[in-house]
């Protein structure tokens, strides 16, 4: 219960972990970075939140850095021919 | 060369990386060609303006990161609607406990990047993602988290897209939860 009001008077949970993209961004400032860590001391479910969201942010970085696509030889072909008729050469 | 032959053996040379990087972006075959299409037009008529000191591929895709912003910006034109009623109370709280099950995971999760099956499981789940999301979502990891160039040049405010990826990230969080975390 008190865990409750601290948070609606403070930070919600909803908030602190919008400030958590900005965190990780870089872009958070001074008074809502302190914000964000009085939140964190009181709360464990955004402590835990926390913790996974810099595991995704490690997984992502690394499999958006892999471009894994599936387009065929044929289809490249097919492209770069319209694209040699579309500018009449 | 003259400049017909120059754009000829660029189309030959670089319409594969550059349908592939598209293709991957936007995750449809026919965007990813319409907006190659329009990086080798673009391409042709500001011919004058590319530098033969820098790489031709690397100054394609430049062009390529901005023709897909502009597609985006016009698929993509309202504010998006993001609720996050999911996952919080009326009060803004969690709804649920399973954000506190432990991952067990050791130094952020690089043997989980090793696993082939993990990875398969991230993707469907990154695939479950609103296109605008995961379109976005992209943008930002390849811009390297620089929020202010992504966010303008998809014309997305910066608090919307701060709420985009909170959204995206929760359910994603979610998603391997239940389809990875909570399995193995």
């Amino acid at each position: 219960m008190i865990r409750k009001i601290l948070h609606i008077l403070f930070l919600p949970c909803s908030e602190a972990t919008l400030l958590m993209e900005k965190h990780n961004a870089d872009t958070i400032s001074a008074k809502e970075k302190r914000k964000l860590n009085i939140h964190l001391m009181i709360c464990k479910w955004c402590r835990m939140y926390k913790q996974k969201l810099e595991v995704l942010d490690k997984v992502l970085a690394k499999t958006f850095s892999e471009q894994k696509t599936e387009i065929n030889e044929s289809e490249i072909q097919d492209f770069k021919n319209k694209m040699i008729d579309k500018l009449n050469f | 060369m003259t400049k017909d032959e120059e754009l000829k053996s660029w189309i030959e040379q670089y319409s594969g990386p550059l349908l592939k990087k598209a293709l991957y972006l936007l995750s449809n075959k026919e965007d990813a060609q319409d907006v190659v299409q329009e990086v080798f037009l673009a391409a042709y008529s500001g011919y004058d303006s590319f530098e033969m000191k820098s790489q031709p591929l690397t100054w394609l895709m430049a062009i390529l990161n901005r023709k897909t912003a502009d597609f985006y910006r016009k698929k993509y034109k309202s504010e998006p609607n993001i609720r996050l009623d999911h996952f919080f109370d009326e009060t803004g709280s969690w709804k649920n406990n399973d954000i506190l099950n432990d991952w067990n995971v050791s130094g952020e999760g690089d043997e989980l990047l090793d696993n082939g099956d993990f990875n398969k499981t991230l993707e469907e789940c990154i695939e479950e993602l609103p296109s605008k999301w995961k379109i976005l979502l992209k943008m930002y990891y390849i811009e390297e988290k620089k929020a202010p160039e992504v966010s303008q040049e998809l014309n997305v405010s910066t608090t919307n897209l701060w709420k985009i990826l909170q959204r995206s990230r929760m359910q994603l969080r979610e998603c391997l939860e239940f389809n990875w975390f909570s399995r193995s």
